[in-house]
């Protein structure tokens, strides 16, 4: 074997032992340049080597970022009012001062690589816009990418994080909303947290959190004499009654003395409060079956084909008082509560007075048209009788 | 005194001649007979309209804003109105199904040939206004389901080449299916076609009165081999007590829908909602409601719908004009039969196929 032929085996042999790594990268390559074709950045007129430069060099080299440069390298276009503004006019800027406030950003500035950083969030060489519902930021799609990492156990473990969250938010009234409804205002994680600077909000501001959405509710709340007790107790307002993540439909039942209502792990049946409690939830009954029987009635009627306008006007208006009544038990008060779910059960008692006057009519007309059927069958009967006694004469012509 | 006022109206009035020409008035009498009673079931119901229509009328206000709540306070609070207002809406429907089976029955017994051309043809015109009716009122209560099919029902008129953009308009009182068109409706249902109405209706009496019934071709062959086979009944008072029999039984039932299915109101026309699921016209435009969704987008380079409309409209003005061309042979007859079964059936069909919600 000459020496040219030697160098040439060794040159195949090294050929082939690389070759798996060579085609890896050709396809991670190909991979991130198929999806960058769909990025935001790229519809913008950027290329790969707008973020992988060269570092002093500036010669574009592909290898991926070091996790800890990655926010700041995107702050370097997003933070920058000037650039963005070529974009889009009102964008935000102030994503990576927020991020640098957050969990995830305080951690990594500490040179905790695994936290979250952008491209875990949008991610990477298939960014889309957040209205788009292929992000992975859309609202539809917030719990499920959290959940990658906060639903994981093997990721939360060594943060000392519990992993149950996401799972939790998904049996949620909210979840439901977003997720079912397709109701993009309901709230998902970003939506409590924050998403830039998410941090876990702190035991007296849950109340502010929820007060996005819930005015009227936090508004009582903070003017009840509960604000002050619970903050002295440093129990998480809202949650103590709604638990976090895991918000059920609230139903009257939450409200009582009775095993299983809220409001039975602080208070009993003495005192002034055990009073007021049993008084609403008694209202709240009360406004309920009214709402039911008279729904029924004017049901009934609606189906016998009667005209029930009025009726359905007092059961709406019965409805709002009932919606309201729930509100304002937020006001750990006898009244307004008493003076509205009084309204409501008034409301109802119309609506089923209507229905029942309905019904009478029915029962009116009814007997109106037996009346009526049995005269016409008298007079169809003796109708009957005269044609029967005509004589027929037999007419020999026919006419043509 | 009733013998003075008798008297009274005898020398201004020739009323002893009308009694005495209806005294000597006979009607066929053979085994077709019941068919004689739909045109004068058809006459009752017309008579009927007219007058719940005009009780209608003392609470019932023409315009988009008001329309509605009076008809909504006519049958919530008007004594009574409930009653009113169900019978004129069950009547108008049954007075659709009398007039059609008056059409057919006057169709499959031949009674449209000569000298009764004119009869026919006034009686088609009468089905034509029926319909129109029809139309025009559905709109009137201004409820969600007659608002929308109005405008799909109007909107089929603009693919008439040339005019048709001028016909919806001239329907609607502008461009959309608005409060101008409820008023355009009103005046059309409770003025003009009633006017047009009992002008014909007068005509058309007045010939049956001329000609009299027609005796069916299979009944004046018997007639022709033994008179005695086929017998005439006076028309007063029996062929009169059997129309009474007839009317009274329909006003039975009338008074049973009435009370066991009110007609339903429904909710408020919102011009600026989507037009809800399900919406289309009246039963009896059914047939041609569904026709149409079956026609492709364009047949041979013209526009599917256009064509339907066309061939509908010629079907129909065929049917006008029928007694002009139908011959008189038997085999003529037979083929008028058997088209006439066929536009039975396929109306028939058509309906059956819109109601169970069928779709292309």
């Amino acid at each position: 074997m000459t020496r040219t032929a030697a160098a040439r085996i060794a040159l195949l042999a090294v050929a082939v032992a690389l070759w798996p790594y060579a085609v890896q990268a050709q396809t991670t390559v190909d991979a991130a340049t198929a999806a960058f074709r769909d990025d935001v950045h790229a519809a913008a007129g950027l290329t790969c080597a707008s973020c992988h430069k060269g570092g002093a060099t500036g010669q574009a080299r592909y290898d991926a970022l070091p996790r800890p440069s990655i926010a700041p390298m995107c702050a370097t276009c997003h933070s920058d009012a000037a650039y963005m503004r070529r974009f889009a006019p009102q964008v935000r800027i102030d994503q990576y001062s927020q991020y640098l406030t957050s969990t995830h950003g305080k951690r990594m500035a500490a040179g905790e690589g695994r936290v979250a950083t952008c491209i875990d969030c949008h991610g990477t060489h298939g960014v889309f816009r957040v209205r788009d519902s292929r992000s992975p930021v859309a609202p539809a799609n917030v719990a499920t990418t959290c959940g990658r990492c906060h639903g994981d156990p093997a990721r939360m473990k060594p943060f000392g994080r519990v992993d149950n969250p996401p799972a939790d938010w998904a049996g949620s009234v909210h979840a439901a909303a977003l997720l079912k409804r397709g109701d993009t205002s309901a709230p998902t994680c970003s939506s409590c947290h924050g998403s830039h600077g998410a941090t876990p909000p702190g035991v007296t501001d849950v109340v502010n959190v929820c007060a996005q959405c819930h005015v009227r509710e936090a508004q009582l709340f903070r003017a009840s004499p509960k604000k002050e007790i619970f903050d002295a107790l440093g129990q998480a307002e809202c949650l103590a009654c709604h638990s976090n993540h895991r918000i059920e439909s609230p139903s009257d039942m939450l409200v009582g003395l009775q095993k299983g209502a809220v409001c039975a792990e602080c208070h009993d049946e003495t005192g002034e409060s055990g009073a007021t409690i049993r008084t609403q939830r008694d209202d709240l009954d009360r406004l309920s079956a009214g709402l039911a029987s008279a729904d029924a009635v004017l049901t009934r009627a609606e189906r016998a084909g009667m005209l029930v306008d009025e009726g359905r006007a007092a059961l709406r208006d019965a409805r709002e008082h009932q919606v309201q009544s729930r509100v304002l038990v937020h006001a750990f008060a006898a009244q307004p509560f008493g003076e509205t779910a009084a309204q409501g059960i008034m409301s109802a008692r119309r609506a089923q007075e209507d229905g029942d006057a309905a019904m009478r009519e029915l029962q009116v007309r009814r007997r109106g048209l037996a009346v009526a059927t049995l005269v016409i069958l008298a007079f169809l009967l003796t109708l009957w009788l005269k044609i029967q006694r005509l004589p027929l004469s037999p007419q020999d012509s026919t006419r043509a | 005194m009733s013998g003075r006022l008798r008297g009274w109206l005898e020398d201004r009035l020739p009323l002893a001649d009308v009694v005495d020409a209806l005294r000597h008035k006979t009607v066929p009498h053979h085994r077709y007979s019941i068919w004689y009673y739909f045109g004068g079931m058809t006459l009752f119901l017309f008579g009927i309209q007219v007058g719940t229509g005009a009780l209608l009328l003392l609470y019932y206000r023409p315009s988009a804003a008001e329309a509605y709540e009076s008809v909504q306070f006519i049958v919530g609070r008007v004594p009574f109105g409930w009653l009113i207002r169900s019978i004129h809406a069950w009547s108008a429907n049954l007075m659709v199904a009398s007039a059609f089976a008056h059409l057919f029955s006057v169709l499959f017994l031949h009674a449209y040939r000569p000298p009764r051309d004119l009869t026919w043809m006034s009686g088609m015109v009468l089905l034509l206004l029926t319909l129109a009716f029809g139309f025009t009122g559905y709109l009137l209560p201004w409820n969600e389901v007659s608002f929308f099919a109005t405008r799909v029902g109007t909107d089929i008129a603009a693919t008439v080449p040339g005019i048709g953009e001028f016909i919806v308009r001239f329907m609607r009182g502008g461009k959309d299916v608005t409060g101008a068109t409820l008023t355009r409706l009103f005046g059309f249902h409770v003025a003009i076609l009633p006017a047009i109405a009992t002008m014909l209706v007068g005509l058309h009496l007045m010939l049956v009165q001329r000609h009299g019934m027609s005796t069916p071709p299979s009944v004046e062959r018997r007639a022709a081999e033994d008179p005695r086979m086929v017998r005439t009944i006076p028309f007063l008072p029996h062929f009169l007590l059997r129309d009474l029999f007839a009317w009274t039984i329909v006003l039975a039932l009338l008074a049973g829908l009435s009370t066991f299915y009110p007609w339903e109101l429904g909710l408020k026309a919102d011009p600026f909602a989507p037009a809800p699921a399900g919406i289309r016209p009246e039963w009896y435009f059914l047939w041609a409601f569904q026709t149409l969704k079956y026609v492709p987008p364009t047949v041979a380079g013209i526009n599917g719908e256009l064509l339907a409309v066309a061939v509908m409209g010629g079907a129909a003005a065929c049917a006008l004009l029928l007694p002009l061309f139908a011959g008189h042979s038997h085999g003529s007859r037979r083929i008028v039969v058997w088209i006439g079964t066929g536009a039975l059936a396929f109306m028939a069909l058509m309906t059956w196929l819109s109601l169970r919600g069928g779709r292309p």
